[in-house]
Order: structure tokens, then C-alpha cells, then sequence
């Protein structure tokens, strides 16, 4: 299990994370969700110690990370998958690994192994695909064979079948009682990965709780209806002054449960095609919760 | 700490830069020393003479050795592994000491074979050429253990450069430069205003010093001259120990 407490890191005046507190439970999958710069590589990189905090602390199993004697059999961390010398062969980029943590070298050759890159074992890592330096990395984390796992952007420079991969490796790490903590841009990606999310925004804390929960608070949800006498129903909703959008064949309610909108039609004599609930997704819920947390906006080339 | 500098050891040992620059360091001072030994003027040979080539062409060992010192620390930066060993091994301190005892032992096993590789060679091409008595006068052996000695601090020095600078070229350069045109300008300015000033008081100047065969005219001797180059190397990586455990990786 993680504890962090009151994490705070400034860089000179700038505050990159503010007392930022959040734990991760074992045995499910935790997403660290944040817009670009709101302080999740940072929060990281502070949880074990490569970035001193100004307060706060992060525990391991109630452990901070400074006191674990071999610290591969506890925590495994990917920050990034490019922190491997160019020069260095896959196998002996592992091997130096293993030996600072006592594991031996055949451990080396089992989680190549399982990441796949037994074949390339002897290959210079200046030869791998991004694609490859991220399993190269999935197995750095898998040496020790550690009961926390935390990953900044696993699934960058996959293909399909490698983010399939990693997220099935994530959901058995998981299975098997370990503490996960990921963090990803691919917010569809994480709808299907993690159990809980950590979402911060501009270093601060904006919530956490299960996905299921995320997105009833802050995505949209409508009713769809679908109906031979739409345009009566949809002229009564207006009339009891209900919003409502109108496609060729379908409108939409919205601010209503669908049990409002069956009611009306039942009472009108309306046959209905259609009557469901929709709701937007973690991408929308994302989006609206971090609105206010986004320090870089974009804007359409012709909007000037 | 084993774990650790076992892993510094193969870190150093898996990087084909590294392997190169020991490479360099043993070949040149034997290459040199074999050259001179051949086409040399026999009738200038003494006792000392081998000894003097092994301990001047060894001097380029000693500062390549810095050179891989530099490169142990800066690579870890420039290629981002800093991050993996930092996290694989919390104690900083640990990791530094690792580093410092993996160049030691590298700078000593190099020393010690380009000092057996030149005196045995040297000796056959020299008796060869039917010049008699070229090894073992009195305080040969001091001055290849100066030469161990000097390239372990440099080696060190090289180590605590790279912390300080975290880049390569900036860290080989400051440690080059240093002996070879700080110490001169500094000393140059010092003499002119200070009356009695001894070049023996610059770090560099005073620890390649050491490595003279005729030691008679050093303030401090042999040893003192090396004793006060790793007072500066103990400084230095002092301040590169407190540099590594206060910045972020």
C-alpha cells in the first residue's frame, strides 16, 4: 500500500506539487490522472526519493522509501523508458539492476522472458523501438518481483498489441495483490485499466475515488428517445420546461431521469422505440473536472 | 555496499566508451615507453632512465583515468540512468562510495599493468640492446606506487567533477584544464606577488609532482606532495557528496 501525506515540492517560487495527499490500495489498479504539468511525474519521482519534498511524506507499507535496504523487492518504478544507456545491451542493462538489489542474473533472463525481449537480449538498447525500451522498462520494474508497481506512461510508443499487453500485465499485477500506480494520457485506455483514480490538477488533490464514481460526478448524462411521435413528445417536454436537443430520428433530454421522460410519454399515449440513459466517459469527465487545472490551452488554427 | 559496487563494476564494464578509454590508458604509456626504449641513445641510459619514461608516459594513464572517472558519474546523467540507480539504491551516499571504490580499483589495476607491461619490456629491449643495470635502484618501487596513488585520486577527482558538473564535456574539461592552464595562470599570478611562492602548493602541480623519480626538491616529499593533492581530492568530493544528496536527480 502507498501513503502520501502532504506532499509539497516547489520549484523556486513555483509550487509543483501542494500538500497533496492520496493512497493506493493493494490489489486494484490506481490511475493518476492529471492535465500536462499538474505535478504527476513530480509527485512520482518525490514518492521515492529522486526529488527531495519540501514536506509531506510518502510511505511504502509504512516504510519511506529511503529506508528500504533493497528497494527492487519492495517498490518497482518506471519513470521513463528512455533512462537506459544507448550503449548498454538489454540483458546487461538489467543485470546491473539486479546485482545493486542481490537478485541473480538468472531473474534477469526470466522477466526478459516475460516481457518478450529474449530475443533482443543482446541487442544495444540505441537499437530498440520506444515500443521495446518500454517493456525493457516493464521488466526493470518486474526484477524484484516487488509488491508496489509505479508507472509513468506505460503504454507510450505501444502498439495496439503491446497496450493490450500492458494493460492484461497491470490487471494481473493487480490480481495478485500488489499495490499499482499509473498514470496515462490515454484516458479510454484507463476506463479499461484502473479500479480507482488519483485525478490531481495544477499539484493539488481534485479527487479520488472508483472510476464509476468519477464519472457520475462530473460527466454529463442524457436520455436518449427514440419514438414514431417524437415531435409531440418533444413539444410537451418543452412545454414542462425540459431541455431537450432534437437529431433526425432521436432527441436528447437532458437534466431529467429517463424515468421523467417514460412517465410523460406513458401519459401522453406516446409509443416509445428507444427510452436509455447515456453517459459521457472518462474523457469527458476528465475534462470537465481538470477545466479549470489546464495551464496550456489550444485553439483551432482558423479561430484567430 | 558489495551489491552496489558490483553493480557500478558491471555498469563500467558494459559500455563500450569505457572499455575504450582503459584501452587507451594502457596502451599509450606502453607504446610510448616502447618507442623510447628502442631508439634511444644507449650511452644516456642510467639506472633511473625506465623509470623516468614509465613514470612521464604514465602521467597519460593517470589523467585518462580521470577522463573514466568523469564518464562512471556523467553518463549515468546524460543517459538518464540516474534515475534507475538512485531509485535501485535510496543511500546516495552508497552509490558515490560504490563509484569511488570501482575507479579506484580500476585506476590501480591499470597502473599496475601498464607499470609491469613497460618495466618488463622496457628491460628486455633495453638489455637487448646491451644496456645493463636499467631496473632496481633504490626507490624505483616508491615511484610506482606514487603512480597508483596519483591515478586512484584522479580517478576519485574525476568521479567528484562529474557529480559537481553532470555533464561530460564539462566535467573533462574542468579537469584537464585545470592542471594544464589554471594551475599555470594561477601560479604565474601568485609568484609575481607573492614573495617565496612555491608551485609545490597547487593540488595538481604538487600530486604529478610526486610522480618525479628525483624527489629533492619538493617542499613536502614524495608522500607530502601526494598527502596534500588528496587533502584537495578529499575536498572536492566532499562537496560533490553534499551536491548529490541535496539536489534532485
Amino acid at each position: 500500500m502507498i501513503t502520501v501525506e502532504g506532499l509539497t515540492k516547489k520549484y523556486g517560487s513555483t509550487v509543483a506539487v501542494d500538500d497533496l495527499s492520496f493512497t493506493v490500495e493493494p490489489g486494484v489498479v490506481t490511475g493518476f490522472l492529471g492535465p500536462n504539468g499538474s505535478g504527476k511525474s513530480t509527485t512520482m519521482r518525490c514518492m521515492i526519493g529522486l526529488d527531495r519534498m519540501q514536506s509531506g511524506r510518502a510511505l511504502f507499507d509504512g516504510k519511506p522509501y529511503s529506508s528500504l535496504r533493497s528497494p527492487l523487492h519492495e517498490v518497482g518504478t518506471l519513470l521513463d523508458a528512455g533512462n537506459a544507456h544507448s550503449g548498454r545491451t538489454a540483458r546487461n542493462h538489467l543485470r546491473w539492476m539486479a546485482a545493486s538489489n542481490g537478485l541473480p542474473a538468472k531473474r534477469v533472463d526470466e522477466v526478459l522472458e516475460i516481457v518478450g525481449l529474449q530475443q533482443v537480449a543482446k541487442k544495444r538498447v540505441g537499437q530498440f523501438s520506444l515500443g521495446m525500451k518500454q517493456r525493457l522498462g516493464i521488466a526493470s520494474v518486474l526484477l524484484g518481483d516487488p509488491r508496489v508497481v509505479i508507472l509513468d506512461e506505460p503504454a507510450n510508443g505501444l502498439d495496439p498489441e503491446g497496450i493490450r499487453w500492458i494493460r492484461e500485465m497491470l490487471k494481473h499485477l493487480a490480481s495478485q495483490g500488489r499495490a499499482v500506480l499509473v498514470s496515462s494520457h490515454l484516458l479510454s485506455e484507463m476506463a479499461l485499466i484502473a479500479d480507482s483514480l488519483v485525478v490531481i490538477g495544477k499539484g493539488r488533490l481534485i479527487e479520488q475515488c472508483t472510476v464509476d464514481q468519477f464519472i457520475s460526478h462530473h460527466a454529463k448524462k442524457w436520455v436518449v428517445v427514440r419514438s414514431p411521435q417524437l415531435g409531440t413528445l418533444v413539444d410537451l417536454a418543452r412545454a414542462k420546461g425540459m431541455q431537450v436537443a432534437t437529431n433526425e430520428n432521436t432527441a436528447e433530454f437532458h437534466g431529467v431521469e429517463s424515468a421523467v421522460v417514460g412517465e410523460l410519454a406513458a401519459g401522453n399515449g406516446i409509443v416509445l422505440h428507444e427510452l436509455s440513459t447515456q453517459t459521457g466517459s472518462l474523457e469527458d469527465a476528465f475534462l470537465e473536472a481538470t477545466a479549470m487545472s489546464v495551464e496550456y490551452h489550444g485553439r483551432p488554427e482558423d479561430s484567430r | 555496499m558489495i551489491q552496489t559496487v558490483r553493480s557500478e563494476w558491471i555498469k563500467l564494464r558494459t559500455v563500450r566508451s569505457n572499455i575504450v578509454m582503459v584501452g587507451i590508458a594502457i596502451l599509450i604509456p606502453v607504446a610510448i615507453v616502447l618507442l623510447t626504449v628502442s631508439f634511444i641513445d644507449i650511452f644516456s641510459v642510467t639506472d633511473v632512465t625506465l623509470t623516468e619514461v614509465i613514470a612521464g608516459s604514465g602521467t597519460m594513464s593517470v589523467m585518462v583515468l580521470g577522463v573514466v572517472g568523469v564518464l562512471c558519474v556523467t553518463q549515468e546523467y546524460s543517459q538518464g540512468t540516474i534515475r534507475l540507480t538512485l531509485a535501485a539504491t535510496s543511500s546516495r551516499l552508497r552509490v558515490y562510495g560504490s563509484k569511488l571504490v570501482v575507479v579506484a580499483t580500476l585506476a590501480t589495476m591499470v597502473m599496475l599493468i601498464v607499470i609491469a607491461v613497460c618495466r618488463t619490456l622496457g628491460a628486455a629491449i633495453l638489455e637487448g640492446r646491451d644496456v645493463t643495470t636499467v631496473v632496481g635502484y633504490d626507490g624505483e618501487f616508491a615511484v610506482y606506487g606514487a603512480m597508483v596513488v596519483v591515478a586512484m585520486l584522479v580517478a576519485m577527482l574525476g568521479c567528484a567533477a562529474g557529480t559537481l558538473t553532470r555533464n561530460p564535456p564539462g566535467a573533462i574539461s574542468s579537469l584537464l584544464l585545470w592542471p594544464l592552464v589554471v594551475e599555470g595562470i594561477v601560479g604565474g599570478v601568485l609568484s609575481l606577488v607573492i614573495d617565496g611562492w612555491k608551485q609545490d602548493w597547487l593540488p595538481f602541480q604538487s600530486g604529478l609532482s610526486g610522480l618525479q623519480v628525483s624527489v629533492y626538491d619538493l617542499e613536502f616529499g614524495r608522500w607530502g606532495a601526494i598527502g596534500y593533492f588528496a587533502l584537495w581530492v578529499l575536498a572536492v568530493t566532499l562537496l560533490a557528496v553534499r551536491l548529490l544528496k541535496r539536489r534532485d536527480a
